[in-house]
C-alpha cells in the first residue's frame, strides 16, 4: 500500500485501497441490525401499558442522562455531580415556558440545547481552574444551588413542583405506532447512543483520552485541551437538558427529581454500568430505575438490597459490569501481540519532499531565562542559548542542574519569570505549548506521555491532530461521513507507518499498557515524528533503553537529521550523546558553563570537574 | 443578637463535629464518606431504644456512641479498603459508601419504622440565662464538647506521636508504610475515631430533633458544607469554625430574613466561599491567608 | 549478630505492569560492607530498593535481610529493623520539624523510650547542625541538611541494613562531602550500606564492593581499588 506525503501539513490521500475498510461492510451490517432492533423494541414499548411505558421511558431519559455524564467523566476524566443541575434546567425551562406562553414544544428544545449548552460551557471552564474533586464539588454545588432555587421561587411551584406540558399526539396517518411520547424518547437515546458511539470510533476519540490521561502529550500535539474541555463539557450539558425536556413530559416535574441525590446517582449509574462504554450508562441506568420495579418487596428491604448490591457491583467489579465484560471479550478473541525482539531493523524511512536547508539560521533561541519555584535559590539564571536550524543540540549537566526544567521552558510547559523564547524569530514566551506545535515544535517525555488503554497506532494518531482538517467538528458523524472513513484510514495508515519507520512496526495493535519501556519510547517518537515537525525536543530518550535500542535510537535521530529536522536533546548518556550533537551546551546550578562542539566540551575542564568522571 | 450568635454556635458546634468526622475520614483516605450522616443517627437511634428499654441515658449514651465507631469502621472495612486495594485513585467509593448508607438508613428504618421517636433530655430542660438571652444546657454542652473534642483532636494530631504518624501518612503514604505506618491499621483508627465524632454530634442534638432514621442525610450534609467551608479536607479542625461560622450566619439569617432561611442560607454561604476561596477558608494559598504578612523562611543558605 | 549476610537478594524479577524492569538479579551485602549499585537513569536501580523495601512487588525471587525472609513481607513490617531506605528525593514529612522527622523513623521501637533517646543522641552526634534545629520545620533546609535528616530517619529505626537512593543527587560540592564523610563514620561504626549512585566518585569513595547496572540487569561486579587505578573510564563503557 504506498503512502504520498507531501510535505505540506495538507490534505493527505491515498493512492490505493483502504485497508481498513475490510471491516466496514461488517460493522455496517452490525449497525442495521441493531438499529432495526431497537426501533422495534420502541415499537414494542409505545404499544405497551401506561406503567410499562413509565418504567421504560424514565429508564431511558435516564440513560441518556448517563451517556451524558460518561462523555465528560469517561472519555475527558471530569467527574462531574452538575448532571442534576442541567436535567433541572431543561425539565423546568420547559414546563415554565409551555405553561405561560402558547409555544410548541419543539421549539422550546432548541432553547433548552442552548441554554444548558451555555450554562455547560461556563460550568466546564470552571474545571480549568480547579481540578478532580474540588471540581466534582464545585458542579455539586451547582445542583444544590439549582435545587434550592427550584424549592423555594413560586414559578417553579416550590416543593409541589409543576405539572408537565403534555406531548402532542400523533397525526392520524401515524396514529398505529402507539405512544408519541415513547417514539420521541426512545429516538431521543437512539441520537444520544449514535453520538457517543460515533465520536468512540473517530480519531477524536484517542485525542479526549489523551486530555484525559496524558494531557502535557495531547498539548504538545497541538490540542486546545481547554477549548475541547469546555466544548465537551457544553455538548454534556445540551444532553442532560434535553433529557429534562423528554422527562418534562413523562408527569410532575419537582425539586426532589433533581437534587444532588439524583447527581449521584447518574455517576452510580455510569460507576456500576461501566465508565468510558457505550452501553455501561444504560445498563447502569437500568439497575439503578428499575430496581424498585423489578424487586418487588418490603420498600426497606428493597432498599437494603439495593444499597449491597451496589456496594458487592463496584467492589467486585471496580470497571463496571460492561468494562468487565469488554475486558474479559477481548482478551478471548485478541491474541497477544508477539513478545519478539523489541526493535526490528527501520525500512528506509519515505523522502520528506520539502527540503529544509541546514542553514544554520537560529530557529530555537533562548534569551536571559530566569526560572524558580517562589521562595528559595533560582533553578534557572540568566541561561541564553541558540540553537541552529538542522543542527542537533545537546543540553546536559548533573541531575538537578535545571536542564529538564530548560527544555520545560523551550516547550511551552513552564513559564519563565525573565527572559523570552523566540522559534524562528517569533516570540513565543508564555504561549500554551499548543502554540508551539503550529510552529513546527513537538516534544518527547522523559516518562512516556501516552493513553495505556489505547494500541501505541491510536497514540500515534494524535500526533496527527492538527494535521487533519475538522476533526471535532465531524466527530460526532464520523462513520456516516465517507470523507470520515477515508481521513481515518489514512491517519492509521499513517501512523502504523510511522511506528514501522521507527522500528515498533510489531506493536501497531498493542496497548500501550502492555508493552516493553522500549516500546514505549518508540511510540512517542513515532507520535512526534508523523507530524513533520521542524523542531524536535527530546527529554532523555534513552532512559532505560538496552544498548541495542540507544543504538537504533541513534540511527532514527541520524535520519531526521538527514531530513533538515533541528533536534534538541537532553540527556544523560554522552557516550550516545555526543557523537550526534553539533553543540552542547553544559548547565550546572542552574548556569550555562558551556556551549561549545561536543569534542570542545568534552575535554573542558570544568566539564570534567562536573561530572568528575563520566563521560 | 447575642442569642442568634449563641443558638448559633451550639448548632455550629453539630455541624463542626459533623464536618470533623467526614474530615478525619477523608484526611488518612482521601475518600468522602457518604455514610458519615449515617454513623451519627445510628447512635441516635441507639440511645433512643435503650432508653425507652429503660437503660440509663447515661449507659444508652456509651453504647450509642460504640456503635457509632463500629459502623464506621465497619464501612471502611465494607465500602473504603476494597476499592483503595483496587486503585488508590479510583472514584469507586462514591457508589460503595452511598451504598453503604442506604443499606444503614433503611435498615435503621425497618428495624425502628420511619416515625421520629423520644429522646431522653439529658441537659435540654435546663435553662441558662446568658445576659439577654438563653440557652439551655444542652446548648452549651454542645459548645463545650465541640472546643474540647476540637483542641483534644488537634493535640492528639500534632502532639502525639500518633497524630504525626496520621500527618505524615496524609502527606505521603507509600514513604509513610517504608518507615513502619501500618496505614490500614491507622485507617481503621482514624474512621473510628470519625464515628466517634458523629456520635457525639448525634447524642447532642437528640433532644432537638429526636430520633429518626432519616437524619443522616441532612446533617451529613450540613457536615460537609462546613468541612468544605473551614477548609477541613487540608486541615480537619478548620472543619470546626466553618461549622460554628455556618451555625452563626444560619441563625442570623433564620433571624433577620425569615425562618425558612436557614434551609438554603448555608448553600449560599457555601457558594459565595468556594468562589473566593475554593478550598476552604483556612486551606493554604486561601484569599484570607494571604492578607497575613508573609512568613520569610529563617535564613537558609543558598547551597550546602 | 548472626553471621547471615545483612542483604541476600536471588534470581529477583520485579517491575510494574506486565514487563519486568529488572530481571535476574542477584547479589549480597554482607554484615558490615557497603556495596554500590551503579548504573545509568533507567537501569532499574531504584526498582531493586523498591522491592527490597516492599513497595514494589516482585514476581519471582527471594530477598532476605538477615535472617528474615522479607519477600512477601508488607512494607510497614520491613520497616521495623529490618531495612530503612532514604528515598531518592528525600521524601521528609515536609510539614513537621526536624525531631517529628526523626522520632517517627523510630515509630515501632517508641515503647522503649531509652532506645529511642539514645538512637537521637547517636543521630544529633553524626550530625551536629541537626541539634540546632530540631524543631525547625523541615521545608525550610536546605537540600544537604535534609539529606541529613533521611540519612538520620532511616538510622532511628536501628535497621540491619541501610538503603540509599542517589544521596548525592542536587547537592553542592560541600554538601556531597558531608555527607559522604557521614556515611563513612556509619561505617565505621559497623553499619551495612547498599548504596545507588549516578556519582562515581562519591561510589568508590564509601564501597567495599561495586555492581554496576544497566538495563534492568547487573553486568558486572568490580573493586573500587581496581577502579581507582585504571581510572575511571573502566567505568564509561557501561555509563553514558
Amino acid at each position: 500500500m504506498k503512502d504520498r506525503m507531501d510535505g505540506s501539513r495538507g490534505q493527505i490521500s491515498l493512492s490505493a485501497g483502504v485497508p481498513t475498510g475490510r471491516l466496514a461492510p461488517v460493522r455496517r451490517a452490525r449497525g442495521a441490525i441493531f438499529v432495526a432492533a431497537y426501533l422495534v423494541l420502541t415499537y414494542g414499548i409505545a404499544q405497551s401499558s401506561l406503567n410499562l411505558q413509565a418504567l421504560a421511558l424514565v429508564a431511558a431519559v435516564f440513560s441518556i442522562l448517563a451517556i451524558s455524564l460518561d462523555l465528560v467523566a469517561g472519555m475527558l476524566g471530569l467527574y462531574s455531580l452538575g448532571q442534576g443541575g442541567f436535567f433541572a434546567i431543561g425539565a423546568y425551562l420547559t414546563t415554565i415556558v409551555a405553561a405561560q406562553y402558547e409555544v410548541s414544544v419543539f421549539w422550546l428544545l432548541p432553547a433548552v440545547l442552548v441554554v444548558t449548552g451555555v450554562s455547560g460551557a461556563l460550568i466546564g471552564a470552571m474545571s480549568l481552574r480547579v481540578s478532580g474533586l474540588y471540581f466534582a464539588i464545585t458542579t455539586f454545588v451547582f445542583t444544590l444551588v439549582l435545587t434550592v432555587l427550584a424549592t423555594d421561587l413560586s414559578i417553579t411551584g416550590g416543593l409541589q413542583g409543576l405539572l408537565g406540558p403534555a406531548f402532542p399526539d400523533f397525526p392520524d396517518s401515524l396514529a398505529p405506532l402507539g405512544t408519541p411520547v415513547a417514539w420521541c424518547v426512545m429516538l431521543a437515546l437512539l441520537v444520544a447512543i449514535a453520538l457517543v458511539w460515533n465520536i468512540r470510533r473517530s480519531p477524536f476519540y484517542p485525542v479526549l483520552l489523551a486530555i484525559r490521561d496524558a494531557e502535557p502529550f495531547a498539548e504538545a500535539a497541538g490540542v486546545r485541551t481547554a477549548v475541547i474541555k469546555v466544548g465537551v463539557f457544553g455538548l454534556s450539558a445540551a444532553m442532560a437538558g434535553a433529557a429534562g425536556w423528554l422527562f418534562s413530559f413523562l408527569g410532575v416535574v419537582s425539586p426532589g427529581q433533581f437534587d444532588w441525590a439524583v447527581s449521584l446517582n447518574i455517576l452510580v449509574m455510569v460507576l456500576v454500568g461501566g465508565i468510558n462504554t457505550t452501553l455501561g450508562p444504560i445498563v447502569g441506568a437500568m439497575f439503578v430505575t428499575m430496581f424498585p420495579a423489578v424487586v418487588n418487596i418490603d420498600p426497606w428491604l428493597q432498599e437494603i438490597l439495593y444499597g449491597a448490591l451496589s456496594i458487592f457491583a463496584i467492589t467486585m467489579f471496580p470497571e463496571g459490569v460492561v468494562g468487565l465484560a469488554k475486558r474479559r471479550l477481548a482478551a478471548l478473541l485478541k491474541p497477544m501481540a508477539r513478545e519478539t525482539a523489541a526493535a526490528e531493523t527501520p525500512m528506509a524511512a519515505p523522502q520528506v519532499a520539502r527540503t529544509v536547508e541546514a542553514d544554520g539560521a537560529p530557529i530555537v533561541e533562548c534569551r536571559g531565562i530566569e526560572f524558580g519555584y517562589g521562595v528559595g535559590p533560582k533553578v534557572l539564571r540568566n541561561v541564553d542559548l541558540v540553537v541552529r536550524r538542522g543542527h542537533i543540540h545537546g543540553l546536559i549537566g548533573p541531575n538537578g542542574s535545571g536542564k529538564s526544567t530548560l527544555a520545560n521552558i523551550i516547550a511551552g510547559r513552564l513559564r519563565p519569570q525573565a527572559g523570552n523564547v523566540l522559534i524562528k524569530g517569533v516570540p513565543v514566551t508564555g504561549q500554551a505549548p499548543s502554540e508551539r506545535a503550529r510552529l513546527g515544535m513537538r516534544r518527547t517525555f522523559q516518562a512516556a506521555q501516552l493513553v495505556r488503554e489505547l494500541p501505541t497506532s491510536r497514540n500515534v494518531m494524535v500526533g496527527l491532530y492538527n494535521g487533519v482538517p475538522r476533526i471535532v467538528r465531524r466527530a460526532p458523524v464520523w462513520p456516516l461521513l465517507p470523507s470520515g472513513h477515508r481521513d481515518a484510514a489514512s491517519m492509521l495508515a499513517r501512523a502504523e507507518q510511522a511506528l514501522r519507520a521507527v522500528g515498533a512496526g510489531n506493536w501497531v495493535d498493542a496497548r500501550v499498557g502492555d508493552v516493553p519501556h522500549g516500546i514505549e519510547q518508540l511510540t512517542q517518537l513515532a507520535s512526534v515524528r508523523v507530524a513533520g515537525p521542524e523542531i524536535i525536543v527530546l527529554d532523555e530518550p534513552a532512559t532505560g533503553l538496552s544498548m541495542s535500542e540507544v543504538d537504533h535510537l541513534a540511527r532514527l535521530l541520524g535520519q531526521l537529521k538527514a531530513q533538515g529536522v533541528t533536534m534538541i536533546i537532553i540527556e544523560h548518556q554522552t557516550r550516545f550523546l555526543f557523537p550526534l550533537c553539533d553543540q552542547v551546551t553544559v548547565l550546572n546550578a542552574g548556569e550555562v558553563i558551556l556551549t561549545s562542539t561536543a569534542e570542545a566540551v568534552r575535554a573542558d575542564p570544568t566539564v570534567r570537574q562536573i561530572y568528575l568522571g563520566e563521560g | 443578637m447575642l442569642q442568634f450568635v449563641l443558638s448559633g454556635l451550639a448548632i455550629g458546634a453539630i455541624y463542626g463535629l459533623m464536618g470533623m468526622a467526614l474530615a478525619i475520614s477523608f484526611y488518612v483516605t482521601r475518600v468522602i464518606n457518604f455514610a458519615q450522616g449515617q454513623m451519627m443517627m445510628v447512635a441516635i437511634m441507639i440511645v433512643s431504644a435503650l432508653t425507652a428499654a429503660d437503660i440509663s441515658p447515661w449507659l444508652s449514651v456509651l453504647i450509642g456512641l460504640v456503635c457509632a465507631c463500629v459502623v464506621a469502621v465497619l464501612s471502611y472495612v465494607l465500602a473504603v479498603r476494597p476499592i483503595l486495594a483496587f486503585d488508590r485513585f479510583s472514584f469507586g467509593w462514591l457508589v460503595s459508601t452511598l451504598g453503604f448508607a442506604v443499606v444503614v438508613e433503611n435498615a435503621a428504618a425497618y428495624v425502628w419504622g420511619p416515625t421520629s421517636r423520644a429522646f431522653p433530655p439529658i441537659l435540654n430542660d435546663i435553662s441558662v440565662p446568658i445576659g439577654d438571652s438563653v440557652l439551655t444546657a444542652q446548648q452549651l454542652l454542645a459548645i463545650g464538647a465541640a472546643i474540647v473534642l476540637t483542641a483534644a483532636f488537634e493535640l492528639i494530631r500534632k502532639r502525639t506521636l500518633f497524630g504525626k504518624l496520621g500527618m505524615a501518612i496524609a502527606v505521603d503514604p507509600e514513604m509513610a508504610s517504608a518507615i513502619g505506618a501500618n496505614t490500614t491499621a491507622v485507617a481503621i483508627v482514624a474512621f473510628a475515631l470519625s464515628g466517634l465524632f458523629a456520635g457525639v454530634a448525634g447524642v447532642l442534638i437528640g433532644p432537638s430533633t429526636f430520633a429518626n432514621p432519616y437524619l443522616g442525610d441532612t446533617f451529613g450534609t450540613y457536615g460537609f458544607i462546613a468541612m468544605m467551608i473551614g477548609g477541613g479536607t487540608e486541615k480537619p479542625a478548620a472543619a470546626m469554625f466553618g461549622g460554628l461560622l455556618l451555625g452563626v450566619l444560619a441563625e442570623g439569617a433564620n433571624a433577620t430574613i425569615n425562618s425558612q432561611a436557614s434551609d438554603w442560607f448555608p448553600f449560599l454561604v457555601l457558594v459565595v466561599i468556594l468562589i473566593v476561596s475554593p478550598r476552604g477558608l483556612f486551606s493554604s494559598g486561601s484569599a484570607l491567608l494571604r492578607l497575613r504578612p508573609a512568613r520569610l523562611a529563617p535564613g537558609r543558605p543558598v547551597a550546602g | 549478630m548472626s553471621e547471615a549476610p545483612a542483604l541476600q537478594v536471588s534470581s529477583l524479577f520485579a517491575g510494574y505492569g506486565r514487563f519486568d524492569v529488572v530481571r535476574d538479579i542477584g547479589f549480597r551485602v554482607e554484615q558490615g560492607e557497603a556495596v554500590g549499585l551503579l548504573g545509568p537513569n533507567g537501569a532499574g536501580k531504584t526498582t531493586v530498593l523498591r522491592a527490597i523495601m516492599g513497595l514494589v512487588k516482585h514476581r519471582r525471587g527471594t530477598i532476605r535481610v538477615g535472617d528474615a525472609d522479607v519477600s512477601a513481607l508488607p512494607p510497614h513490617r520491613i520497616a521495623r529493623g529490618l531495612a530503612a531506605i532514604a528515598p531518592e528525593g528525600r521524601r521528609l514529612f515536609l510539614d513537621q520539624s526536624v525531631e517529628d522527622n526523626l522520632m517517627l523513623g523510630a515509630f515501632h521501637l517508641r515503647r522503649d523510650r531509652n532506645r529511642v533517646q539514645e538512637l537521637l543522641e547517636s543521630v544529633y552526634a553524626l550530625f551536629p547542625v541537626l541539634r540546632n534545629y530540631r524543631t525547625r520545620r523541615s521545608s525550610f533546609l536546605s537540600g544537604g541538611e535534609q539529606q541529613m535528616v533521611a540519612i538520620g530517619r532511616m538510622l532511628m529505626s536501628d535497621p540491619e541494613i541501610l538503603l540509599l537512593d542517589e544521596p548525592s543527587e542536587a547537592l553542592s560540592p560541600v554538601a556531597v562531602d558531608n555527607v559522604v564523610r557521614a556515611l563513612i563514620e556509619l561505617r565505621r561504626r559497623g553499619a551495612s550500606l547498599l548504596l545507588v549512585e549516578q556519582r562515581v566518585d562519591v561510589a568508590i569513595r564509601l564501597c567495599d564492593r561495586l555492581y554496576i547496572m544497566t538495563h534492568g540487569e547487573i553486568v558486572d561486579e568490580m573493586n573500587p581499588e581496581t577502579v581507582r587505578q585504571e581510572g575511571l573510564g573502566i567505568i564509561n563503557k557501561y555509563l553514558g
